[in-house]
Protein backbone atom coordinates (compact mmCIF):
# COMPACT_ATOMS: atom_id res chain seq x y z
CA UNK A 1 0.00 0.00 0.00
CA UNK A 2 1.21 3.75 -0.97
CA UNK A 3 2.29 5.84 2.24
CA UNK A 4 0.64 8.68 2.99
CA UNK A 5 2.43 11.63 2.12
CA UNK A 6 1.85 15.35 3.85
CA UNK A 7 1.41 16.57 0.61
CA UNK A 8 -1.90 14.28 0.43
CA UNK A 9 -2.31 15.11 4.09
CA UNK A 10 -2.19 18.63 3.50
CA UNK A 11 -4.40 18.43 0.46
CA UNK A 12 -7.10 16.65 2.48
CA UNK A 13 -6.88 19.15 5.27
CA UNK A 14 -7.59 21.90 2.27
CA UNK A 15 -10.47 20.22 1.20
CA UNK A 16 -12.34 18.06 4.24
CA UNK A 17 -11.42 21.33 6.57
CA UNK A 18 -11.05 24.52 4.57
CA UNK A 19 -6.97 24.90 6.10
CA UNK A 20 -4.73 25.97 4.12
CA UNK A 21 -1.01 24.38 5.44
CA UNK A 22 1.83 23.80 3.58
CA UNK A 23 3.46 20.06 3.09
CA UNK A 24 6.43 22.43 4.22
CA UNK A 25 4.92 23.22 7.25
CA UNK A 26 4.12 20.36 7.79
CA UNK A 27 7.37 18.47 7.45
CA UNK A 28 9.17 21.16 9.76
CA UNK A 29 6.30 21.54 12.43
CA UNK A 30 4.49 18.18 12.64
CA UNK A 31 4.00 18.74 16.15
CA UNK A 32 1.43 21.39 15.78
CA UNK A 33 -2.13 20.56 16.78
CA UNK A 34 -4.49 20.04 14.34
CA UNK A 35 -6.51 22.47 17.08
CA UNK A 36 -3.86 25.26 16.38
CA UNK A 37 -3.88 24.15 12.20
CA UNK A 38 -7.89 24.89 12.64
CA UNK A 39 -9.05 21.34 12.10
CA UNK A 40 -11.65 20.20 14.33
CA UNK A 41 -12.83 16.88 15.20
CA UNK A 42 -15.35 16.96 12.58
CA UNK A 43 -12.51 18.37 9.93
CA UNK A 44 -10.20 14.92 10.92
CA UNK A 45 -13.56 12.74 10.95
CA UNK A 46 -13.49 13.94 7.16
CA UNK A 47 -9.99 13.45 6.24
CA UNK A 48 -10.06 10.01 7.69
CA UNK A 49 -13.59 9.53 5.31
CA UNK A 50 -11.45 10.59 2.19
CA UNK A 51 -8.37 8.41 3.23
CA UNK A 52 -10.61 5.37 3.00
CA UNK A 53 -12.72 6.10 0.05
CA UNK A 54 -9.34 7.10 -1.60
CA UNK A 55 -7.21 4.02 -0.08
CA UNK A 56 -9.96 1.70 -0.36
CA UNK A 57 -9.27 0.69 3.52
CA UNK A 58 -10.59 1.26 6.80
CA UNK A 59 -8.57 3.60 9.17
CA UNK A 60 -7.70 2.67 12.71
CA UNK A 61 -10.76 4.44 15.25
CA UNK A 62 -7.82 5.76 16.75
CA UNK A 63 -7.25 7.97 13.43
CA UNK A 64 -9.89 10.42 14.03
CA UNK A 65 -8.86 10.98 17.97
CA UNK A 66 -4.87 12.19 16.65
CA UNK A 67 -4.02 15.65 18.32
CA UNK A 68 -1.25 16.44 15.59
CA UNK A 69 -0.14 15.69 11.91
CA UNK A 70 2.50 13.25 13.30
CA UNK A 71 0.63 11.10 15.52
CA UNK A 72 -1.60 10.88 12.60
CA UNK A 73 0.87 10.22 9.99
CA UNK A 74 2.71 7.62 12.03
CA UNK A 75 -0.84 5.77 13.01
CA UNK A 76 -2.13 5.80 9.21
CA UNK A 77 1.15 4.92 7.36
CA UNK A 78 1.52 2.00 9.86
CA UNK A 79 -1.75 0.78 9.20
CA UNK A 80 -1.46 0.74 5.83
CA UNK A 81 1.97 -0.93 5.81
CA UNK A 82 0.18 -3.94 7.81
CA UNK A 83 -2.25 -3.90 5.13
CA UNK A 84 0.38 -4.29 2.34
CA UNK B 1 -36.61 35.35 40.02
CA UNK B 2 -38.24 38.69 38.88
CA UNK B 3 -36.46 40.78 36.03
CA UNK B 4 -34.98 43.78 37.11
CA UNK B 5 -36.90 46.48 35.14
CA UNK B 6 -33.92 48.76 35.03
CA UNK B 7 -32.00 47.28 32.38
CA UNK B 8 -33.43 48.43 29.42
CA UNK B 9 -32.27 46.61 26.10
CA UNK B 10 -31.52 47.95 23.41
CA UNK B 11 -30.23 47.80 19.81
CA UNK B 12 -26.86 49.11 19.48
CA UNK B 13 -25.28 47.89 16.05
CA UNK B 14 -27.01 46.83 13.15
CA UNK B 15 -26.01 44.00 10.27
CA UNK B 16 -27.98 42.79 6.76
CA UNK B 17 -26.92 41.17 3.81
CA UNK B 18 -30.38 41.70 1.98
CA UNK B 19 -30.88 41.09 -1.67
CA UNK B 20 -31.58 44.97 -1.76
CA UNK B 21 -27.53 45.33 -0.26
CA UNK B 22 -25.19 43.97 1.40
CA UNK B 23 -24.40 46.47 4.18
CA UNK B 24 -26.65 47.98 6.11
CA UNK B 25 -25.94 51.39 4.38
CA UNK B 26 -26.56 49.81 0.65
CA UNK B 27 -29.92 48.16 2.34
CA UNK B 28 -31.40 51.23 3.74
CA UNK B 29 -30.89 53.27 0.93
CA UNK B 30 -32.63 50.53 -1.63
CA UNK B 31 -35.29 50.35 1.00
CA UNK B 32 -35.88 54.16 1.44
CA UNK B 33 -36.06 54.79 -2.23
CA UNK B 34 -38.38 51.99 -2.57
CA UNK B 35 -36.37 50.43 -4.91
CA UNK B 36 -37.42 46.29 -5.68
CA UNK B 37 -35.14 43.73 -6.52
CA UNK B 38 -37.57 40.67 -7.09
CA UNK B 39 -36.33 39.18 -10.56
CA UNK B 40 -36.35 35.43 -11.75
CA UNK B 41 -34.91 32.80 -9.92
CA UNK B 42 -31.35 32.55 -11.46
CA UNK B 43 -30.39 29.57 -8.71
CA UNK B 44 -29.13 26.72 -10.32
CA UNK B 45 -31.22 23.65 -10.51
CA UNK B 46 -34.39 25.73 -9.86
CA UNK B 47 -35.02 26.98 -13.59
CA UNK B 48 -38.10 24.25 -14.04
CA UNK B 49 -39.34 24.67 -10.76
CA UNK B 50 -43.23 26.75 -11.02
CA UNK B 51 -41.51 29.29 -8.62
CA UNK B 52 -40.26 31.74 -10.48
CA UNK B 53 -39.66 35.17 -9.04
CA UNK B 54 -37.79 35.55 -5.52
CA UNK B 55 -35.69 38.10 -3.76
CA UNK B 56 -31.85 36.26 -4.18
CA UNK B 57 -29.05 38.04 -2.60
CA UNK B 58 -26.45 38.18 -5.51
CA UNK B 59 -23.57 41.18 -4.37
CA UNK B 60 -22.03 38.78 -1.71
CA UNK B 61 -18.75 37.51 -1.32
CA UNK B 62 -18.59 34.95 1.39
CA UNK B 63 -15.26 34.62 0.93
CA UNK B 64 -14.06 38.47 1.49
CA UNK B 65 -15.37 38.06 5.09
CA UNK B 66 -15.61 34.81 6.62
CA UNK B 67 -12.62 31.83 6.93
CA UNK B 68 -12.35 29.44 4.33
CA UNK B 69 -12.65 26.48 7.38
CA UNK B 70 -15.97 28.12 8.45
CA UNK B 71 -17.24 28.35 4.70
CA UNK B 72 -16.76 24.68 4.33
CA UNK B 73 -18.43 24.00 7.33
CA UNK B 74 -21.58 25.52 7.28
CA UNK B 75 -24.26 26.39 4.43
CA UNK B 76 -25.07 29.77 2.72
CA UNK B 77 -27.57 30.66 5.72
CA UNK B 78 -24.74 30.51 8.51
CA UNK B 79 -22.30 31.83 5.96
CA UNK B 80 -25.25 35.67 5.64
CA UNK B 81 -25.42 35.15 9.42
CA UNK B 82 -21.99 35.22 10.23
CA UNK B 83 -20.97 38.39 7.76
CA UNK B 84 -23.98 39.94 9.16
CA UNK B 85 -22.82 39.21 13.00
CA UNK B 86 -19.56 40.64 12.12
CA UNK B 87 -21.49 43.99 10.33
CA UNK B 88 -23.43 43.97 13.41
CA UNK B 89 -20.79 44.36 15.89
CA UNK B 90 -18.35 46.12 14.15
CA UNK B 91 -21.68 48.89 13.57
CA UNK B 92 -22.02 48.99 17.77
CA UNK B 93 -17.83 49.41 18.06
CA UNK B 94 -17.30 45.82 19.57
CA UNK B 95 -14.20 44.57 17.74
CA UNK B 96 -12.54 41.57 18.21
CA UNK B 97 -10.26 43.16 20.81
CA UNK B 98 -13.05 44.19 23.31
CA UNK B 99 -14.63 40.70 23.59
CA UNK B 100 -11.38 38.05 24.59
CA UNK B 101 -11.90 39.79 28.18
CA UNK B 102 -15.35 39.14 29.24
CA UNK B 103 -16.48 36.21 27.02
CA UNK B 104 -19.19 35.09 28.77
CA UNK B 105 -20.87 38.57 28.67
CA UNK B 106 -21.89 37.79 24.82
CA UNK B 107 -24.40 35.48 23.79
CA UNK B 108 -25.79 34.48 20.47
CA UNK B 109 -29.56 33.95 19.35
CA UNK B 110 -31.24 32.99 15.85
CA UNK B 111 -33.95 32.03 14.15
CA UNK B 112 -34.43 29.65 11.54
CA UNK B 113 -37.02 28.01 9.86
CA UNK B 114 -35.54 27.05 5.99
CA UNK B 115 -32.38 25.90 7.65
CA UNK B 116 -29.32 24.65 5.57
CA UNK B 117 -30.96 23.07 2.76
CA UNK B 118 -28.41 23.42 0.04
CA UNK B 119 -25.31 21.99 2.06
CA UNK B 120 -27.86 19.16 3.21
CA UNK B 121 -29.16 18.70 -0.31
CA UNK B 122 -25.57 18.28 -1.77
CA UNK B 123 -24.93 15.45 0.85
CA UNK B 124 -27.63 13.53 0.65
CA UNK B 125 -26.90 13.19 -2.90
CA UNK B 126 -23.75 11.93 -2.28
CA UNK B 127 -24.90 9.51 0.37
CA UNK B 128 -27.97 8.17 -2.77
CA UNK B 129 -25.50 8.33 -5.73
CA UNK B 130 -22.19 7.07 -3.87
CA UNK B 131 -23.18 5.97 -0.61
CA UNK B 132 -22.54 7.19 3.34
CA UNK B 133 -19.16 6.59 3.18
CA UNK B 134 -19.12 9.72 1.25
CA UNK B 135 -21.19 11.96 3.07
CA UNK B 136 -18.89 14.44 4.81
CA UNK B 137 -19.27 14.82 8.99
CA UNK B 138 -19.70 18.10 8.99
CA UNK B 139 -23.44 17.32 6.94
CA UNK B 140 -23.78 16.57 10.94
CA UNK B 141 -24.28 20.02 12.26
CA UNK B 142 -24.60 22.05 8.61
CA UNK B 143 -28.19 21.62 7.51
CA UNK B 144 -29.10 22.28 10.67
CA UNK B 145 -31.78 24.98 11.89
CA UNK B 146 -29.95 25.70 14.74
CA UNK B 147 -26.04 25.91 12.81
CA UNK B 148 -25.77 29.89 13.02
CA UNK B 149 -25.88 30.31 16.47
CA UNK B 150 -23.49 27.76 17.13
CA UNK B 151 -21.04 28.79 14.52
CA UNK B 152 -21.21 32.76 15.07
CA UNK B 153 -20.40 32.08 18.81
CA UNK B 154 -17.71 29.35 17.99
CA UNK B 155 -16.07 32.03 15.37
CA UNK B 156 -16.28 34.75 17.84
CA UNK B 157 -15.68 32.87 21.01
CA UNK B 158 -19.05 34.28 22.62
CA UNK B 159 -19.51 32.21 25.61
CA UNK B 160 -22.38 33.73 27.05
CA UNK B 161 -26.08 32.46 27.12
CA UNK B 162 -26.51 31.01 23.18
CA UNK B 163 -30.08 30.20 21.76
CA UNK B 164 -31.93 29.28 18.61
CA UNK B 165 -35.87 29.97 18.39
CA UNK B 166 -38.25 27.49 16.53
CA UNK B 167 -41.32 29.48 16.25
CA UNK B 168 -41.87 29.88 12.73
CA UNK B 169 -41.62 33.18 10.71
CA UNK B 170 -42.50 35.26 13.55
CA UNK B 171 -39.30 33.60 15.41
CA UNK B 172 -37.22 36.29 13.66
CA UNK B 173 -39.12 38.77 16.61
CA UNK B 174 -39.19 36.14 19.12
CA UNK B 175 -35.11 36.11 19.07
CA UNK B 176 -35.08 39.75 19.38
CA UNK B 177 -37.51 39.12 22.41
CA UNK B 178 -35.79 36.39 23.38
CA UNK B 179 -32.15 38.85 23.20
CA UNK B 180 -33.86 41.60 25.36
CA UNK B 181 -35.09 39.24 28.43
CA UNK B 182 -31.71 37.78 28.29
CA UNK B 183 -29.66 41.11 28.78
CA UNK B 184 -32.64 42.13 31.35
CA UNK B 185 -31.48 38.91 33.07
CA UNK B 186 -27.82 39.84 33.29
CA UNK B 187 -26.11 39.22 29.93
CA UNK B 188 -24.36 42.49 28.41
CA UNK B 189 -24.92 41.79 24.38
CA UNK B 190 -26.59 39.70 22.69
CA UNK B 191 -26.17 39.28 19.23
CA UNK B 192 -29.45 38.15 17.66
CA UNK B 193 -31.42 37.62 14.34
CA UNK B 194 -31.85 35.78 11.84
CA UNK B 195 -30.78 34.84 8.22
CA UNK B 196 -31.99 32.31 5.85
CA UNK B 197 -31.25 31.03 2.36
CA UNK B 198 -34.86 29.00 1.12
CA UNK B 199 -33.20 29.64 -2.68
CA UNK B 200 -31.85 26.49 -3.96
CA UNK B 201 -33.27 23.33 -5.49
CA UNK B 202 -34.61 21.06 -2.68
CA UNK B 203 -35.42 24.06 -0.10
CA UNK B 204 -37.54 25.61 -2.98
CA UNK B 205 -39.41 22.07 -3.74
CA UNK B 206 -40.00 21.74 0.14
CA UNK B 207 -41.83 25.28 -0.45
CA UNK B 208 -44.47 24.48 -3.42
CA UNK B 209 -46.77 22.87 -1.21
CA UNK B 210 -47.32 25.90 0.29
CA UNK B 211 -50.45 27.28 -1.16
CA UNK B 212 -49.69 30.89 0.01
CA UNK B 213 -46.85 30.85 -2.39
CA UNK B 214 -46.70 33.19 -5.30
CA UNK B 215 -46.84 31.57 -8.98
CA UNK B 216 -46.92 34.39 -10.47
CA UNK B 217 -43.73 35.24 -13.21
CA UNK B 218 -43.99 38.68 -13.46
CA UNK B 219 -42.11 40.26 -10.87
CA UNK B 220 -43.47 43.79 -10.44
CA UNK B 221 -46.52 41.43 -10.00
CA UNK B 222 -45.44 38.48 -8.40
CA UNK B 223 -45.98 40.08 -4.48
CA UNK B 224 -48.53 42.85 -4.16
CA UNK B 225 -50.12 42.47 -0.44
CA UNK B 226 -53.20 44.85 0.37
CA UNK B 227 -53.87 45.18 -3.23
CA UNK B 228 -56.78 43.74 -5.43
CA UNK B 229 -53.77 41.86 -7.37
CA UNK B 230 -52.64 40.10 -3.65
CA UNK B 231 -51.40 36.63 -5.46
CA UNK B 232 -49.40 35.26 -2.60
CA UNK B 233 -45.94 35.98 -0.65
CA UNK B 234 -42.25 35.89 -3.19
CA UNK B 235 -39.82 34.01 -0.52
CA UNK B 236 -36.42 36.33 -0.15
CA UNK B 237 -32.79 35.51 1.40
CA UNK B 238 -30.16 36.88 3.31
CA UNK B 239 -31.65 38.71 6.54
CA UNK B 240 -30.07 41.22 9.44
CA UNK B 241 -28.32 40.33 12.83
CA UNK B 242 -28.68 42.99 15.76
CA UNK B 243 -26.68 43.86 18.83
CA UNK B 244 -28.97 43.58 21.27
CA UNK B 245 -27.37 45.56 24.33
CA UNK B 246 -27.86 46.48 28.18
CA UNK B 247 -28.54 50.59 27.93
CA UNK B 248 -26.18 50.88 30.60
CA UNK B 249 -23.75 48.73 29.20
CA UNK B 250 -23.96 50.38 26.13
CA UNK B 251 -23.83 54.09 28.03
CA UNK B 252 -20.90 53.29 29.92
CA UNK B 253 -18.43 52.18 26.55
CA UNK B 254 -19.86 55.45 25.10
CA UNK B 255 -21.90 53.57 22.41
CA UNK B 256 -25.17 54.72 20.69
CA UNK B 257 -28.40 53.71 21.30
CA UNK B 258 -29.83 52.86 18.13
CA UNK B 259 -33.21 52.10 19.92
CA UNK B 260 -34.95 50.15 22.71
CA UNK B 261 -36.37 47.12 22.54
CA UNK B 262 -39.94 48.23 24.46
CA UNK B 263 -42.24 45.51 23.94
CA UNK B 264 -42.82 42.32 22.77
CA UNK B 265 -46.11 39.01 22.34
CA UNK B 266 -46.65 36.16 21.02
CA UNK B 267 -49.29 34.19 19.89
CA UNK B 268 -50.53 31.06 18.14
CA UNK B 269 -53.49 30.31 15.85
CA UNK B 270 -52.48 27.28 14.10
CA UNK B 271 -51.29 26.86 10.42
CA UNK B 272 -52.75 28.78 7.57
CA UNK B 273 -55.85 29.98 9.28
CA UNK B 274 -55.63 33.61 8.19
CA UNK B 275 -58.77 34.30 9.57
CA UNK B 276 -57.76 33.56 13.12
CA UNK B 277 -54.54 35.65 12.45
CA UNK B 278 -56.83 38.66 13.34
CA UNK B 279 -57.47 37.67 16.91
CA UNK B 280 -53.80 36.34 17.59
CA UNK B 281 -52.02 39.15 16.01
CA UNK B 282 -54.02 41.62 17.90
CA UNK B 283 -53.45 40.18 21.16
CA UNK B 284 -49.63 39.73 20.09
CA UNK B 285 -49.41 43.60 19.05
CA UNK B 286 -52.12 44.39 22.76
CA UNK B 287 -49.58 42.06 24.93
CA UNK B 288 -46.56 44.04 23.26
CA UNK B 289 -47.57 47.46 23.57
CA UNK B 290 -48.75 46.60 27.41
CA UNK B 291 -45.17 45.41 27.98
CA UNK B 292 -43.89 48.63 26.51
CA UNK B 293 -45.97 50.51 28.19
CA UNK B 294 -47.69 52.25 25.06
CA UNK B 295 -50.53 53.71 23.97
CA UNK B 296 -51.98 52.82 20.45
CA UNK B 297 -51.57 56.63 19.83
CA UNK B 298 -48.16 56.51 20.59
CA UNK B 299 -47.18 54.57 17.23
CA UNK B 300 -45.97 56.50 14.88
CA UNK B 301 -45.51 53.49 11.93
CA UNK B 302 -46.47 49.98 11.58
CA UNK B 303 -43.48 47.79 9.48
CA UNK B 304 -46.65 45.20 8.36
CA UNK B 305 -46.46 41.36 7.62
CA UNK B 306 -47.89 41.94 4.65
CA UNK B 307 -48.30 38.22 3.68
CA UNK B 308 -49.82 39.40 -0.11
CA UNK B 309 -53.03 36.55 0.67
CA UNK B 310 -56.35 38.28 0.92
CA UNK B 311 -57.70 36.44 3.39
CA UNK B 312 -54.51 37.12 5.12
CA UNK B 313 -54.07 40.60 4.96
CA UNK B 314 -57.92 41.56 5.41
CA UNK B 315 -57.01 39.80 8.81
CA UNK B 316 -53.76 41.86 9.56
CA UNK B 317 -55.96 44.95 8.65
CA UNK B 318 -58.41 43.77 11.19
CA UNK B 319 -56.20 43.10 13.70
CA UNK B 320 -54.44 46.57 13.72
CA UNK B 321 -58.24 47.70 13.93
CA UNK B 322 -58.60 45.69 17.35
CA UNK B 323 -55.55 46.23 18.57
CA UNK B 324 -55.23 49.88 17.67
CA UNK B 325 -58.83 51.41 17.87
CA UNK B 326 -59.13 54.55 15.43
CA UNK B 327 -55.21 55.26 15.21
CA UNK B 328 -55.12 52.49 12.75
CA UNK B 329 -56.53 53.65 9.88
CA UNK B 330 -54.25 56.99 10.43
CA UNK B 331 -50.86 55.02 11.64
CA UNK B 332 -48.47 54.98 8.57
CA UNK B 333 -48.03 51.37 7.54
CA UNK B 334 -45.35 49.86 5.23
CA UNK B 335 -44.06 46.82 4.29
CA UNK B 336 -40.65 46.80 2.39
CA UNK B 337 -40.20 43.14 1.86
CA UNK B 338 -42.45 43.97 -1.31
CA UNK B 339 -39.44 44.96 -2.88
CA UNK B 340 -37.29 42.39 -1.47
CA UNK B 341 -39.13 39.11 -1.07
CA UNK B 342 -39.78 37.46 2.86
CA UNK B 343 -36.84 35.82 3.85
CA UNK B 344 -39.20 33.46 6.57
CA UNK B 345 -37.34 34.30 9.81
CA UNK B 346 -35.03 36.74 8.87
CA UNK B 347 -37.83 38.88 7.00
CA UNK B 348 -39.40 40.50 10.54
CA UNK B 349 -35.75 41.22 11.69
CA UNK B 350 -34.34 43.04 8.49
CA UNK B 351 -38.12 45.09 9.01
CA UNK B 352 -36.97 45.60 12.68
CA UNK B 353 -34.04 46.79 11.29
CA UNK B 354 -35.93 49.24 8.48
CA UNK B 355 -37.44 50.26 11.49
CA UNK B 356 -34.69 51.56 13.50
CA UNK B 357 -33.02 53.00 10.31
CA UNK B 358 -36.57 54.72 9.54
CA UNK B 359 -36.55 55.82 13.13
CA UNK B 360 -32.96 57.50 12.68
CA UNK B 361 -33.40 59.16 9.50
CA UNK B 362 -36.98 60.40 9.95
CA UNK B 363 -37.78 59.15 7.02
CA UNK B 364 -40.78 55.98 6.36
CA UNK B 365 -40.07 53.96 3.56
CA UNK B 366 -42.06 52.53 0.82
CA UNK B 367 -43.80 49.50 -0.02
CA UNK B 368 -42.39 48.53 -3.74
CA UNK B 369 -45.29 47.35 -6.45
CA UNK B 370 -48.05 48.20 -4.62
CA UNK B 371 -50.45 51.32 -5.50
CA UNK B 372 -53.77 50.41 -5.23
CA UNK B 373 -54.83 49.47 -1.40
CA UNK B 374 -58.24 47.76 -0.99
CA UNK B 375 -57.79 48.30 2.69
CA UNK B 376 -58.64 51.01 5.32
CA UNK B 377 -55.06 51.63 6.33
CA UNK B 378 -52.38 54.47 5.17
CA UNK B 379 -50.00 52.06 3.82
CA UNK B 380 -46.96 54.02 2.52
CA UNK B 381 -46.57 53.64 -0.95
CA UNK B 382 -44.52 55.41 -4.14
CA UNK B 383 -41.99 56.77 -2.46
CA UNK B 384 -40.58 57.40 1.70
CA UNK B 385 -42.97 59.80 3.28
CA UNK B 386 -40.89 62.06 6.21
CA UNK B 387 -42.11 61.67 9.61
CA UNK B 388 -40.54 61.63 12.96
CA UNK B 389 -41.66 58.20 14.38
CA UNK B 390 -40.53 57.90 17.88
CA UNK B 391 -42.46 54.16 18.60
CA UNK B 392 -42.16 51.34 15.84
CA UNK B 393 -44.91 48.18 15.98
CA UNK B 394 -43.29 45.30 13.61
CA UNK B 395 -45.50 42.82 13.19
CA UNK B 396 -44.98 39.03 11.72
CA UNK B 397 -46.94 35.97 11.53
CA UNK B 398 -45.89 32.48 10.16
CA UNK B 399 -47.24 30.06 7.42
CA UNK B 400 -47.55 27.56 10.39
CA UNK B 401 -49.70 29.84 12.98
CA UNK B 402 -47.12 32.08 15.06
CA UNK B 403 -47.92 35.74 15.31
CA UNK B 404 -46.09 38.26 17.16
CA UNK B 405 -45.51 41.76 17.59
CA UNK B 406 -42.34 44.08 18.62
CA UNK B 407 -42.47 47.88 19.62
CA UNK B 408 -39.51 49.50 19.19
CA UNK B 409 -38.54 52.99 21.09
CA UNK B 410 -36.24 55.33 19.18
CA UNK B 411 -32.99 56.03 21.04
CA UNK B 412 -30.76 58.59 21.26
CA UNK B 413 -28.29 58.25 18.62
CA UNK B 414 -31.08 60.46 15.87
Amino acid sequence: MPQITVEELAALMKKAAGVTVSPQQLMEKPETGFDVLGVDSLGLLGIVGELENTHGTPMPVDAERCKTPQQFLNLVNTTLMAGA
Amino acid sequence: MSEPKDRHAAVTGIGVVAPNGTSTDTFWKATQEGLSVLDRVTREGCEHLPLKVAGEVRAFDPAATIEERFLVQTDRFTHYAMAAADFALEDARLGQASIPDAPYSIGVVTAAGSGGGEFGQRELQQLWGKGSRFVGPYQSIAWFYAASTGQVSIRRGFKGPCSVVASDEAGGLDALAHAARAVRRGTDVIVAGSTEAPLAPYSMVCQLGYAELSREPDPTRAYRPFTQGACGFVPGEGGAMLVVESADAARERGADIRALVAGHGATFTGASRWTESREGLAHAIGQALSEAGCAPEEIDVVFADALGVPEADRAEALALADALGEHATRVPVTAPKTGIGRGYCAAPVLDTAAAVLAMEHGLIPPTPNVFDVCHDLDLVTGSARAAEPRTALVLSRGLMGSNSALVLRRGNAG
